[in-house]
């Protein structure tokens, strides 16, 4: 069985391009993580010193930005007086619920186009992803007007079900190609085992872990940092943080503190989920089931 | 434990037939082997009996029990795959358990029965190893473990030993054998290899291209070949064919091939009577029902050897005959060098005559 590591050779050209790798990685860890780290800091500073920042390129004086005096007020206010508390579960239910609708359906679904033959199956498999192919504006209208007129305006099972629409066909496609991966016998020798149709599927949903987990995660980015579908669909009683958020900006008043504040609410969330589904993500699971 | 009938059964993949009226019975407790060579329908028949494939026409039967539509869970079947369909995420241990948790039973029970199949097959000191830290015949012992753990009504293995090293194929036919024999357990056992049929079965099924040639013990196969692709099939090093005509020769109805003109046995020449003699025949002789000598003798001819392969305890020797040539088992003390003369004599107990159009043997 052949080994995971990757052998390497030594070579001059080799080594420079690892001092090249190195400097780009350093590059871009400052350009993606320095914005955060700025909302970070802010947060926790009030509005004057916020704002207390150094002359563009007098690097020597960077150390006003440090000069705070922390503050956790804004969180305070947030979930005080802005009832972040509310938005923020509201944004957890209707993601994580659009996110679990989403890979149920969707795991079953591309395991039945995946395993079993049946007429006009690549039609009914094409059609699927062309419910995606539509920009989200161009059915936002109709979308609207059907959910106003069952009442699923401004509720979170509404919104859930407008993420679903479009979290599901993007499923079945991912995961269809994750179960083409698996190979048959697998469940055949669980059929024979003893398992009925569906255990036998159970039994090789952890094979498709690495899809489900990469799943999850876009799915529940997707309605997280939603926006269009969360003003629109959730007005009302179904505010997820992003609209909130927006709501920050007054005309007169831009609270920048609380603005930060709520990115950082945000923001934490989906580190540890990213943290917590890394360890699904191994590929290469199959391997060794079968002699190919 | 169940009796197994296969009545007329076809096996169709779209438009090209796998498995062509098959009728086979394998009685209660009886080692019945399939033999044939790669694509002949081996597997589609084991799939069919398992119920992972549907049957296209026919019926399959376990004891008085029509099993066409019993989804594979309730055959209560134990299947070995050829390409081992382990649990890649499940240890050894778990991929042997899996099916007895399923059953619910004690997880006393579960271990000592994993422990004894793990003991048996010498891999008790893997049973916390993933299939992926596994060598291939780890694995396929890993998946024998798993059907024999359950105590089915049927085993059906298919080429479960096909991958391992010659010395443990050869444990592994022994320990398979004496485990049938002991649990006494139907086992249905395909195979492409005609040693393991002949060794290990009570009897043996051989099929080519989806049509079973013939069926009976495995001594009945190799000495009463039904036709020649079976001859040919079975029997290592392969039996020798010639082409021949039959002529009367001093009263005697006799084989007539250039080199020489040998006559049958009287109860050979009644059969060839009987059935309408004159027709071209072949004649078929396994390389050790012939015997090599210097001098010439009794119904001796002589052929010219091509050459010597030295196999240890044996030595295979080709000789070159009027358009054809033989491949003769010889002692190994035989001395005869490339180009010399040799003397060949026909054990006619042990050769065959086969209809030269249909294949069919007369005897
Ligand atoms: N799923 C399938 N679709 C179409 N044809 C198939 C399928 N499975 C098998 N066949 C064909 O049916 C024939 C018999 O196949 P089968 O797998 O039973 O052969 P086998 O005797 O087990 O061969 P091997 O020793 O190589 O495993 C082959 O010609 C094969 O090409
Ligand atoms: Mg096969």
């Amino acid at each position: 069985m052949a080994s995971r590591d990757i052998v390497q050779y030594r070579s001059p050209g080799r080594r420079l391009l690892s001092i090249l790798t190195v400097v780009f990685l350093a590059a871009y860890l400052v350009w993606t993580i320095l914005p955060l780290f700025i909302m970070f800091v802010s947060s926790f500073k009030d509005l004057l010193a916020a704002f207390q920042l150094p002359e563009v390129g007098d690097w020597l004086s960077i150390g006003v930005f440090f000069d705070f005096k922390p503050t956790a007020k804004h969180y305070v206010d947030l979930f005080v007086d802005n009832n972040f508390g509310t938005y923020l579960v509201n944004s957890i239910v209707a993601a994580g619920g659009s996110a679990v609708v989403s890979v149920v359906l969707g795991s079953m679904a591309a395991y039945a186009l995946s395993r079993i033959e049946f007429r006009g199956k690549k039609d009914l498999f094409f059609w699927i992803i062309s419910t995606r192919m539509a920009p989200v504006v161009a059915v936002m209208v109709p979308l609207y007007a059907i959910f106003r007129g069952v009442g699923l305006v401004g509720t979170l099972p509404g919104l859930i079900l407008a993420y679903t629409t479009f979290n599901l066909p993007f499923a079945i496609w991912m995961l269809k190609g994750f179960f083409d991966n698996v190979p048959y016998a697998i469940e055949e020798a669980a059929m024979c085992d003893g398992c009925t149709r569906f255990q036998a599927f159970r039994a090789i949903l952890p094979l498709v872990a690495p899809g489900v987990g990469a799943f999850l995660v876009l799915c529940v980015l997707f309605a997280w940092n939603d926006f269009l579908f969360a003003s629109i669909i959730g007005s009302g009683g179904a505010k997820t943080l992003p609209p909130a958020t927006r709501e920050l900006v007054q005309p007169q008043n831009i609270q920048w503190g609380k603005i930060m504040a709520a990115g950082v609410v945000t923001t934490i969330p989906m580190m540890f989920l990213g943290l917590l589904i890394r360890r699904y993500l191994v590929a290469g699971l199959t391997m060794g089931a079968v002699r190919e | 434990m169940a009796s197994v009938t296969i009545a007329n059964v076809w096996k169709y993949y779209g438009k090209t037939s796998a498995v062509r009226d098959l009728n086979l019975n394998c009685n209660d407790g009886e080692f019945l082997c399939v033999l044939g060579p790669s694509g002949c329908g081996k597997s589609s028949t084991l799939r069919m009996l398992a119920g992972l494939e549907h049957i296209s026409a026919g019926d399959i039967l376990f004891g008085e029990r029509r099993i066409n539509d019993i989804p594979p869970k309730d055959r209560d079947i134990a299947m070995v795959f050829e390409n081992y369909a382990l649990y890649p995420h499940k240890t050894v241990y778990g991929n042997i358990a899996n099916s007895l948790r399923l059953r619910g039973m004690s997880k006393a029970d579960i271990q000592q029965r994993v422990q004894k199949a793990a003991r048996m097959l010498e891999i008790d000191h893997l049973l916390d190893r993933r299939p992926g830290e596994l060598s291939g015949g780890q694995k396929q012992r890993t998946a024998i473990g798993r059907a024999i753990v359950r105590e089915p009504r049927l085993f059906l293995f298919d080429e479960p030993i096909a991958h391992l090293d010659a010395k443990l194929r050869a444990h592994m036919r022994v320990e398979l054998k004496l485990m049938q024999r002991d649990l006494r357990t139907t086992m249905i056992y395909v195979t492409h290899d005609q040693l393991e049929a002949l060794s290990m079965a009570d009897r043996v099924a051989v099929m080519h291209e989806g049509v079973l040639q013939q069926f009976g013990p495995p001594q009945e196969v190799y000495h009463r070949p039904a036709n020649r692709w079976v001859a040919g099939f079975v029997g290592e090093p392969p039996m020798n064919f010639l082409d021949c005509d039959l002529a009367e020769e001093g009263g005697d109805l006799c084989v007539r091939h250039p080199n020489f003109t040998t006559p049958l046995l009287p109860e050979q020449a009644q059969i060839m009577q009987a059935k309408g003699g004159g027709r071209g025949v072949t004649l078929g002789i396994r390389p050790d029902e012939i015997a090599l000598a210097a001098e010439p003798g009794l119904h001796a001819f002589s052929g010219q050897v091509m050459i010597t392969e030295p196999l240890g305890g044996d030595l295979l020797v080709d000789v070159i005959l009027e358009g054809s040539k033989v491949l003769v088992k010889a002692k190994p003390n035989y001395r005869g060098g490339r180009g010399e003369v040799c003397h060949l004599t026909f054990d006619r107990e042990r050769w065959h005559l086969f209809d030269r159009e249909d294949g069919q043997a007369y005897f």
